[in-house]
């Protein structure tokens, strides 16, 4: 049953607002999106290197949205929802993780190419130009 | 920007036209006339007895959980008649369309379905019986019982538990439609791709699926959020975790599942979305798509939303079986560990839906181990309920029947599972009947703890208990009708057969397939047996009423209060004293203590805009089936238009007033039979 407030400004989650917390978010998150950006585009790095370099950038832009967008912290009005995303992270890394190793191998083993029939279909009106459809395409490009 | 069609639109109908309506069909021509008929006496009905004010007044604008739990479980009744229907059309043509010289009538060239129609029976009766039936007969349950079991007045969200009904609702409604307008998906319950592309499956019945399936989902997730909130937040003063009766543990487990879960299913469904609107390529197999994509990201929901059926079918096993051994539930922590257990194990076993994929070696062992895991502590709940009976005084009343028929099923059901959890073995019968058998005995284990969980709770929603004789007629013929059509199925699936066929080319099946259709016939009886046991029990309400706690051996608190219960639940919230609070109080005799005088009592006012949210959001997916853009453009805007509006408003409580809840209370116990009364 929804508890009785007569002011919404009085809740507590309204409480955890702060403009200077958001603008220095906001302004950080942007930074960091186009240093991301900016190292995809320049192409001098290793794919290897670019997937370190970015998952890292796009950490921190996590935990900076996290604390300063979603106020995630320890306090009473927030820890449930601070409980439920360290609870769903776990999770997360699970489910990508799983779903990336099954994947690795399975690439590897059937090397799914586009089946000719699709080729054809109606749908497909745009040209396959630049992508690898054959295995032996995918094999020059790698 | 939207992907090019085939076949006729127009800005003004879309694709929609009067060819799209099957009135060429006598089957469904028939279904068309049997729902007409339905309608327009149920209409006349409540025209008749001037029910119109009342029903917009008390169920379709209320907020309160057990009423809208009970318009759940309609929805799942009605929807489980619907499935139930599916399976005897997919049971008779198989029994038909056996070998070369089998008759063929209705255009079918054997037995009496076309290919392209049994494909959409087939499709309908899976997404229907997992979806629209079992899904909101649970959520129904846990409707109405959490917020007693936890002594709440209500859920934490009172108008987001109505919306969550109306959109699960408005979803069913347009799986139905599809019937009479248009078509429905015909290559699978969970979806093929490519197959679901745009290229394979031009017509609408994908997209009746698709959008079907995404409202349901989007309403069982507000439903989660709710309930694991209620939970969480509004047990009653001195109910710490490990006083939590064992469904609400059950409850909080499975709609953690639900919250996590779900939202992949929106994903995997949006994205088919974009592919069959926009002409993007998520799943195709070039152009940087990957149609097995969709098998992860459907099985990544596929597979916990199993458990996320089955774990509130163990929570109502846990409640009867102590109630009818007049015993306390054996090994409370570990069926607590062992229900989160299988909700964490739900997580990593995925995989196990498409073994045949051609993952490594050590990809599948994994999944195999994974999924070989779940018997451990399913394992665990087994003994418990064995070692909750050993030594108990067993009483065979139909809640108990249908709960001990549960844990028969379970084993089967289970142990065919571990055949099945071996990748090696999977490769010899993937998408055989033998499978297609395993899983019928886990989701009829889970329609017998539905059946046995309404008997029980019945009582406490109704204030009369249902009548035994035409039940226990209903219960044994359910359990012909699972032994004559599943038995013969497993068989099958030894001898080879694939699930899904419209004709069956070794007439060698041809006695097994016939077998099958006697125990149709049983569940067509089970079915008659039904319907007299409702119909007998609500004539006999009187003779049967009950008071608070009609089966004199139960152990929460949802019994302290009256049968039927107030709509504000309890007069005073009960302090929570230990473990099985009711049957502490029976024991220290404190069965009958309770506040002479009484307070006003502040709860959610009923309202309206749920139920127009529901029918907004049906308008809006049925202009985006048809792509009547302008309509899903108004449908779209209208329901932004009002959650806006809904926002301001501000007059959203009410207060029942302290004499009126001291004149329910007074009345509530001057209504029973003096037996009866507490």
């Amino acid at each position: 049953m929804t508890h009785a407030v007569e002011n919404p400004l009085h809740h507590p989650e309204v409480h955890q607002a702060s403009l200077p917390g958001y603008v220095a978010s906001f302004v950080i998150t942007i930074g960091i999106m186009t240093a991301a950006l900016w190292l995809t585009e320049k192409g001098s790095l290793s794919a290897q290197s670019l997937v370190g370099w970015t998952s890292l950038l796009a950490l921190i832009a996590i935990l900076i949205q996290a604390y300063w967008l979603l106020h995630m912290n320890w306090s009473k009005a927030q820890v449930w929802h601070t409980v439920a995303m360290v609870l769903f992270i776990p999770l997360f890394v699970v489910m990508i993780g799983l779903t990336m190793w099954m994947f690795h191998g399975l690439y590897q083993r059937t090397a799914i190419t586009m089946p000719s029939g699709m080729r054809t279909a109606p749908a497909m009106h745009a040209a396959t130009g630049g992508v690898a459809t054959t295995t032996k395409e995918a094999a020059k490009a790698a | 920007m939207f992907v090019h069609l085939q076949g006729p639109w127009n800005p003004v109908w879309g694709r929609l036209s009067l060819q799209a309506i099957p009135y060429q069909n006598p089957i469904l021509l028939g279904t068309f006339t049997f729902a007409m008929i339905a309608a327009l006496a149920i209409v006349g009905a409540v025209v008749y007895f001037r029910a119109g004010p009342y029903l917009w007044r008390e169920w379709f604008t209320t907020v309160d959980h057990k009423k809208i739990g009970v318009m759940y479980c309609l929805l799942g009744l009605v929807m489980l008649f619907r499935g139930f229907a599916d399976a005897l059309m997919i049971r008779t043509q198989q029994a038909i369309a056996v070998g070369p010289h089998s008759p063929g009538y209705l255009g079918a060239l054997h037995g009496y379905l076309t290919p392209f129609h049994i494909g959409q029976v087939y499709t309908a009766h899976g997404l229907i019986m997992v979806v629209f039936a079992a899904t909101p007969l649970l959520v129904g349950i846990m409707n109405i019982v959490v917020p007693l079991q936890i002594g709440a007045r209500d859920m934490a969200y009172p108008y987001l538990n109505a919306l969550g009904f109306w959109l699960t609702a408005a979803a069913g409604a347009l799986v139905m439609l599809s019937l009479f307008v248009g078509n429905f998906a015909h290559g699978g319950w969970y979806g093929f791709l490519p197959l679901f592309e745009l290229p394979y499956s031009p017509g609408v019945g994908v997209d009746y699926w698709m959008w079907a399936f995404q409202l349901s989902a989007v309403g069982t997730t507000m439903g989660s959020i709710n309930l694991i909130a209620t939970i969480v937040k509004m047990r009653a003063p001195g109910m710490t975790w490990m006083r939590m009766p064992i469904f609400t543990w059950a409850s909080l487990s499975t709609n953690l599942i639900a919250l996590t879960s779900f939202p992949v299913l929106m994903v995997s469904l949006a994205l088919i979305g974009l592919d069959r609107y926009f002409g993007t390529h998520f799943y195709t197999a070039g152009q940087g798509g990957n149609l097995m994509l969709y098998n992860d990201l459907f099985w990544v929901w596929g597979h916990p939303e199993v458990y996320f059926l089955i774990l509130p079918a163990f929570g109502m096993m846990s409640e009867i079986i102590p109630t009818f051994s007049e015993k306390t539930l054996f090994g409370y922590a570990t069926m607590v560990v062992a229900s989160f257990a299988i909700g964490g194990v739900s997580w990593g076993v995925w995989l196990h839906h498409f073994f045949t994929m051609a993952a490594e070696p050590s990809v599948n062992s994994f999944y195999s181990v994974t999924t070989m895991l779940v018997g451990i502590p399913t394992g665990v709940k087994v003994f418990n309920w064995i070692f909750t009976m050993y030594r108990g005084r067993v009483r065979f009343e139909l809640p108990m029947l249908w709960a001990l028929l549960a844990l028969f099923l379970l084993l089967v059901g289970g142990m065919t599972g571990m055949m099945n959890a071996f990748a090696t073995s999977d490769y010899m019968w993937h998408n055989g009947v033998f499978v297609v058998a395993h899983f019928h005995m886990m989701v009829l284990l889970i329609a017998a703890s539905i059946f046995g969980g309404v008997e029980y709770w019945f009582p406490k929603v109704f204030g009369f208990k249902l009548e035994q004789r035409w039940g226990k007629w209903f219960f044994w013929f359910m359990v012909l009708g699972t032994a004559w059509v599943f038995v013969p199925m497993f068989i099958l699936g030894f001898a080879g057969m694939t699930r899904r066929l419209d004709y069956i080319p070794v007439t060698q099946w041809a006695p097994y397939l016939r077998v099958m259709l006697v125990g149709m016939a049983f569940y067509v009886m089970a079915l008659g047996f039904f319907v007299a046991h409702l119909y007998v029990s609500l004539r006999d309400r009187v003779k049967n009423r009950v008071g608070a706690d009609p089966w004199g051996t139960t152990r929460n608190l949802e019994w302290m209060t009256h049968s039927p219960v107030p709509a504000y639940n309890f007069a005073y919230i009960p302090h929570v004293h230990a473990r099985d609070e009711w049957a502490w109080r029976k024991e220290h005799g404190m069965a009958s203590l309770g506040n002479e005088s009484f307070e006003d009592i502040h709860m959610p006012r009923n309202t309206g805009v749920p139920v127009l949210l529901g029918g907004l959001a049906f308008v809006l997916c049925f202009a985006l089936v048809w792509r009547i853009w302008w309509l899903a453009a108004a449908g779209l805007g209208a329901v932004v238009l009002v959650i806006i509006l809904r926002s301001f408003a501000r007059d959203t409580d009410e207060v029942i007033p302290a004499k009126t809840v001291a004149g329910v209370e007074g009345g509530a116990q001057d209504a029973l039979p003096a037996p009866a009364r507490g």
